[in-house]
């Protein structure tokens, strides 16, 4: 268990895992691309507009996903104080952050041709503004706090804070009236898109997930570098 | 055809602005993060170079990440 | 076994996480009212002291065959399945707006039953299929 979690095993597996997402990245961008933006139908409703879908979807998902487990890591880190996870939270960070922006511009986006408008202070749109708020609160503590170990703490009080958010924002389309609609993908029963949509979405999600664990691992390694740097001496 | 691909039936701006828009951000993160992680790495190649010969080897030999990221940056330049 | 200082972090932790959980549900409850983007056509009628001169949206469907669209005005009635609410428009309506499709229209009350709005919003549902599935689901119902 330690050995695995040792860091130059972690750095070794990190340089090979980089090289094998460039590898294959590009090919699986087009074929999701050309699914996402060619071979999928248009929507009977909403025409070709539907297909600003594949980037909004995938990109909230991102947006939720990366926050509930930096919260969870650093719940773990406020327990067991391990470094090494306060190091993962905070590779994980500007992807969420950036996704989460994105699911906002591409939503909007999409809002003014099928809504009518751009913006909605409706409970859901809101909710992921105030995800992006602790996104950037988060994210701002390591640039305003000198002192690591206090960033980390601090840093680590807001995502647990932040925490509460996410079921808020996942069922605030079910608990109050919104102009978004709910969610056509549930954990349980179907979905309620049809499978032709289906499949470009999921396809697209896993591409942008690929380009997460890329930018993740990238990050990872900067502050592995940038751990050992520090403690050259005692190298 | 391509007329009716750039037009997407008339939500062409919205489509395309919001796909360029995606992946415009994204190539913008890749991009810093890998400036960041070559700079760290050149930090960390040139300050492992400037310590004395002892030293040096020393700090190879205890950490593969130190000889890794030198063996790396050298091959780079 | 784990150390006392990680259990007793643990601990705090959870009655930390507890009482923000209640706290933000007390939050939520109380902020309920106005957390709702729209109000139904039940919410209205129910209600006993409606300030007309405010702006507020009202939301639902837009009732079947209730649509008329005279020169510039366009009335129809927005319905909840329960209880219904007629509805005044003038300018330009979104391309989703249409006959049995979910609308918010933001205006003000000219009485409990009659409704000015000066913007139209459409809300569409969570179900995205092909045009010809859709024109199949038709004609099973015919």
């Amino acid at each position: 268990m330690f050995k695995l979690l040792n860091l130059s095993n972690l750095f070794f597996w990190i340089e090979k895992l980089i090289k094998f997402i460039n590898s294959i990245f590009f090919i699986l961008l087009l074929v999701a691309l050309s699914f996402a933006l060619i071979f999928s139908p248009p929507d009977y409703l909403q025409g070709d507009s539907v297909r600003i879908m594949y980037v909004h979807v995938p990109s909230a998902w991102i947006g939720l996903a990366s926050f509930s487990s930096i919260a969870i890591l650093s719940l773990a880190h406020f327990i067991f104080k391990i470094k090494n996870i306060k190091l993962i939270t905070k590779s994980i960070a500007p992807i969420g952050l950036m996704f989460t922006c994105l699911a906002l511009v591409t939503g909007s986006i999409w809002g003014q041709p099928t809504w009518g408008t751009w913006w909605a202070w409706d409970a859901r749109i809101t909710s992921m503004l105030i995800l992006a708020l602790f996104y950037i609160g988060f994210i701002t503590t390591y640039k305003l706090i000198n002192d690591e170990n206090k960033a980390d703490k601090i840093s680590s009080i807001i995502a647990i804070i932040g925490l509460i958010n996410i079921p808020i924002i996942k069922y605030s389309v079910d608990w109050w009236n919104t102009l978004h609609q709910p969610a056509s993908i549930k954990l349980t029963g179907e979905s309620s898109i049809h499978p032709s949509m289906l499949m470009p979405l999921l396809l697209m999600f896993f591409v942008l997930i690929l380009y997460c664990a890329l930018i993740f691992l990238m990050k990872y390694k900067t502050e592995i570098i940038r751990i050992k740097k520090k403690n050259l001496k005692r190298l | 055809m391509i007329q009716n691909f750039l037009s997407m039936s008339g939500y062409g701006l919205f489509v395309w602005g919001s796909f360029a828009i995606t992946f415009f951000a994204c190539g913008l993160l890749y991009y810093k993060t890998l400036k960041t992680l070559k700079k760290y790495e050149r930090e960390f190649a040139r300050e492992i170079n400037e310590l004395s010969f002892e030293r040096k080897k020393a700090v190879i030999e205890n950490s593969k990440i130190a000889s890794q990221v030198l063996s790396s940056f050298s091959k780079t330049i | 076994m784990l150390p006392k200082k990680v259990k007793k972090r643990a601990s705090l932790l959870a009655i930390t996480l507890l009482a923000s959980v209640i706290g933000i549900f007390f939050i939520l409850q109380s902020l309920n009212k106005n957390i709702l983007y729209f109000k139904s056509p039940t919410d209205i009628k129910n209600n006993q002291n409606i300030n007309f001169d405010k702006k507020i949206r009202v939301g639902g469907m837009v009732k079947k065959n209730s649509l008329i669209i005279k020169e510039e005005e366009i009335k129809f009635i927005i319905t909840d399945f329960n209880n219904e609410l007629n509805i005044s428009f003038s300018g330009t309506v979104p391309n989703l707006f249409s006959e049995e499709k979910g609308v918010v229209a933001e205006g003000k009350l000219q009485d409990k039953t009659f409704f000015i709005a000066d913007r139209i919003l459409a809300k569409h549902d969570e179900n995205y299929m092909p045009p010809e599935l859709k024109d199949m689901m038709k004609n099973n119902a015919k």
